[in-house]
């Protein structure tokens, strides 16, 4: 069946998820929300494909005191070149909308696949590196902490909280409608 | 019918069966002492603020000759702040950095009478709070965003603007006419050449909101008498202004007893519109660098009314058609009608006149005297939302609630004791909001735990909801509760943090750009104060201290580069007299000459983190 054209609605599920795509650039796609008793109106870390965002500042400053490298657009290169990566990814998704191409699909699930466990993995690889390679001058020593990447951490007075941002949810749901023509054109 | 009976005796039962086991046959006194009690537990309801919730407003209190401004919640009566003004503050290095030194002029106190909000349409627009210095003469404005001293100004040709500072219907002018008169210029002049030479200058001050600068428009040379205290005409009497005046026997000695022979005093008076346009027509002379008007040289704008002995408080009403004054030797409140007084002005009603101003005849201008039994010593007066008047007494010790349209006596309740001034919600605005009313008592003999021989002084809130008046919480204060202005909490605006100012300077905002300059024998250090260290130049071996030589002039200009509310960094030099404090995001410089050789930590004084100690470095001399 390989070669076989896509139907035109899983044409249209396709680039209805590269548009998908193409709006998680606009949205933030992961964040981490602080609170402590002094800080109840909480302190965020907002991360979008291309910057921060939140009260960066004021979170380095406080994690200076553990020994934290602090956060800022230039330590993430990522954020210079991943605006393109999903932009390409949204146009790749809708050549594969126009082409309708089951192999083409398949390579761009692949693709997706791929990128979204690499993005998965990078952004492990900043949480432990950051909660890890704490300076040994820092005034106060507390224990290597690697904060995962959903749900709740605690780090002395601190509550953390990370959760994806709704352009995740946008990219998910973009995998969901490419996904679905492999079952509606089986 | 008969499923009744069951119903009814079962009911019966039951009513008498609870009257016999719980019903209370004890004597009444206790009845009375359980009402006594909720009755207090009542009004502790009405002050108290629960933790979590803030107060209703916003009082600031004179802070008299501490030179300082008291800052209080209502109603709870907590103390907030206490802003110093005219009076350095070692608690926020007031009167120690670059700016409020130079504001402070080499002074080092002052008399900080009565406040005044800005004004918008006769209502405040809780942007600015003015006050005067009774002490040294001077006029101050604070900005409400940071609660903190913009701008001060010396008054020339002035000694003791106490009936000052009143702002007009939308913050025009304020005036500070005085309250000692001096020759003009303050130059050397017999007390026998007092009447000749001897003058109650009053200034009229303007504000400029940009650059958050007083400036004196003009002077009047009034006559040498005392000018007590004043109001500003609202809606229909806008242009107008009144304030009284005692001593027009123009005594020299012994006030107590030689400016109180007159039967009648006067109140001053104007129309400031036309004082501001006889300044444009030219109307005035220049004397020691001011445009001084001499109303016997210049007529028009002022006028004298006559009013019961020594008066002190003058009010207009909140529909500005009508003004009180009350003789403080006389038991008297008097309501003047400004209509009245216009029309009199229009038909020259006329007795004569004194030092060149008409004096209207008190026939024509009286509404009404208003006299309660026994009440003594009529101050101030503040009026609720229904135009109802509140008047202190201080000799009698109570406020006297009254009616101005009729002259009615309405309420009384004592006060613990000799209540100056009062203060209402918003009492002097066009739209007063009749909640409450502070008595600011200038005695408090007995009210709380003993402090030797001088009481603490005192501040009884009174709540003005119910029938009666009734105090419902007293707290106690620094001297002196002198006067004070309340204000709905949510008009004020206050910011968490300094914008950043890329255009100044002096300021840094990262660790890279600290830096020590040299230029000849000055040192300008350009640092930052940040949880929780002092960094003044960061490619240092030691970015933490500052050598200079003996005789070096030394500028330091310190940015806190936390832009996190309420972390505030101190920077004091140990042993050197020196402390000033910086804000989240604020720069403040402080400039002084290195005249002690030798070692002294620098630390920072304002407790800004767990490492707060350790935010240290040092300030090195060499000989």
């Amino acid at each position: 069946m390989a070669g076989k054209k896509l139907s035109i609605l899983s044409s249209g599920l396709i680039a209805a998820a590269a548009a998908l795509i193409a709006a998680s650039l606009f949205f933030p796609w992961w964040g981490m929300e602080f609170f402590a008793p002094q800080y109840p109106e909480g302190l965020n870390i907002i991360v979008y494909p291309d910057k921060l965002e939140g009260e960066i500042d004021i979170v380095n400053g406080l994690n200076h005191y553990i020994g934290m490298k602090g956060f800022s657009e230039e330590n993430f290169p990522e954020l210079t070149y991943l605006k393109y990566l999903i932009g390409g990814l949204a146009l790749l998704t809708l050549i594969t909308a126009v082409l309708r191409r089951k192999k083409v699909l398949y390579f761009l699930i692949g693709l997706f696949s791929i990128g979204g466990l690499l993005g998965v993995w990078d952004l492990r690889r900043w949480l432990h590196d950051f909660g890890t390679d704490l300076s040994p001058t820092a005034p106060i020593k507390v224990d290597p902490f690697v904060p995962p990447i959903i749900g709740e951490n605690t780090l002395a007075n601190f509550i953390t909280n990370s959760y994806l941002g709704t352009g995740s949810f946008l990219v998910l749901a973009a995998f969901i409608l490419i996904l679905i023509p492999l079952w509606k054109d089986r | 019918m008969k499923k009744w009976i069951p119903i009814a005796s079962g009911l019966a039962t039951g009513l008498l069966a609870a009257t016999v086991f719980f019903a209370d046959f004890s004597p009444g006194d206790r009845n009375e002492a359980i009402a006594e009690s909720s009755k207090n537990k009542t009004n502790a309801e009405k002050v108290y603020v629960p933790f979590g919730e803030k107060d209703e407003y916003y009082l600031f209190a004179s802070g008299g000759h501490s030179g300082q401004m008291f800052i209080y919640g209502v109603p709870s009566m907590r103390h907030i702040r206490t802003v110093p003004v005219f009076s350095p503050d070692s608690a926020t290095g007031y009167g120690f950095d670059k700016h409020s030194k130079e504001m402070m002029g080499g002074f080092t106190w002052g008399d900080l009478h009565h406040p005044a909000f800005s004004e918008t349409n006769g209502d405040y627009d809780g942007k600015y709070m003015f006050a005067t210095d009774v002490g040294n003469s001077r006029a101050a404005v604070m900005n409400l965003e940071t609660f903190t001293v913009k701008d001060i100004i010396d008054v020339p040709n002035t000694s003791g603007p106490h009936c000052a500072a009143f702002v007009t219907e939308n913050t025009e002018y304020m005036f500070l006419p005085t309250r000692f008169a001096v020759p003009i210029g303050r130059e050397y002049a017999p007390l026998d050449d007092y009447s000749e030479k001897y003058r109650g200058v009053m200034s009229a001050v303007t504000f400029d909101e940009k650059k958050e600068k007083l400036n004196i428009a003009y002077q009047v040379a009034l006559p040498p008498w005392s000018y007590d205290l004043s109001d500003a005409g609202k809606k229909v009497s806008k242009d107008w202004a009144v304030m009284t005046t005692y001593n027009t026997e123009e005594a020299t000695t012994n006030l107590e007893f030689n400016a109180s022979q007159a039967d009648r005093d006067f109140i001053v008076l104007f129309n400031w519109k036309e004082l501001e346009q006889m300044v444009k027509d030219g109307k005035y002379d220049e004397v020691t660098g001011q445009k001084m008007i001499f109303p016997e040289k210049h007529k028009g704008g002022m006028y004298l009314v006559p009013v019961a002995k020594s008066p002190h408080g003058v009010d207009v009403t909140p529909d500005g058609k009508h003004f009180i004054a009350s003789g403080k030797l006389a038991p008297t409140m008097t309501v003047f009608s400004f209509e009245k007084a216009f029309k009199a002005i229009e038909n020259k009603e006329f007795a004569g006149e004194r030092n060149g101003i008409p004096i209207i005849k008190y026939e024509s201008v009286m509404e009404k005297e208003v006299n309660p039994e026994n009440a003594l010593g009529p101050l101030h007066t503040q009026f609720d939302d229904q135009g109802m008047a509140y008047t202190t007494m201080f000799i009698s010790s109570e406020i006297v609630k009254w009616d101005p349209k009729t002259g009615e006596t309405l309420d009384r309740v004592p006060v613990q004791y000799s209540p100056g001034h009062s203060v209402a919600a918003e009492g002097d605005t066009v739209a007063p909001d009749g909640k409450y009313l502070i008595a600011l008592n200038k005695i408090a003999k007995d009210s709380y735990l003993s402090v030797g021989p001088s009481h603490p002084e005192s501040m009884q809130l009174i709540d003005l909801r119910g029938d009666k008046m009734e105090v419902i919480q007293s707290a106690p204060v620094n001297p002196e509760p002198h006067y004070a202005q309340m204000i709905k909490a949510d008009k004020i605006k206050t910011i968490t943090v300094y914008p950043k100012d890329e255009k100044n300077p002096d300021a840094v905002y990262s660790q890279e750009e600290t830096r020590i300059e040299r230029k000849g024998n000055e040192v300008h250090v350009y640092g930052i104060a940040m949880r929780s260290k002092f960094i003044f130049d960061a490619k240092a071996e030691r970015p933490d201290q500052i050598e200079v030589k003996k005789g070096d002039k030394v500028f330091i200009h310190l940015t806190n580069i936390d832009f996190d509310q309420d972390i505030t960094h101190g920077f004091a030099i140990n042993g050197y007299d020196l402390n000033i404090e910086v804000q989240p995001g604020q720069t403040n410089t402080v400039e002084f000459t290195a005249d002690k050789a030798g070692t002294y930590p620098i630390y920072c004084t304002n407790f800004c983190s767990a490492l707060h100690q350790e935010m240290t470095g040092y300030f090195l001399v060499k000989p």
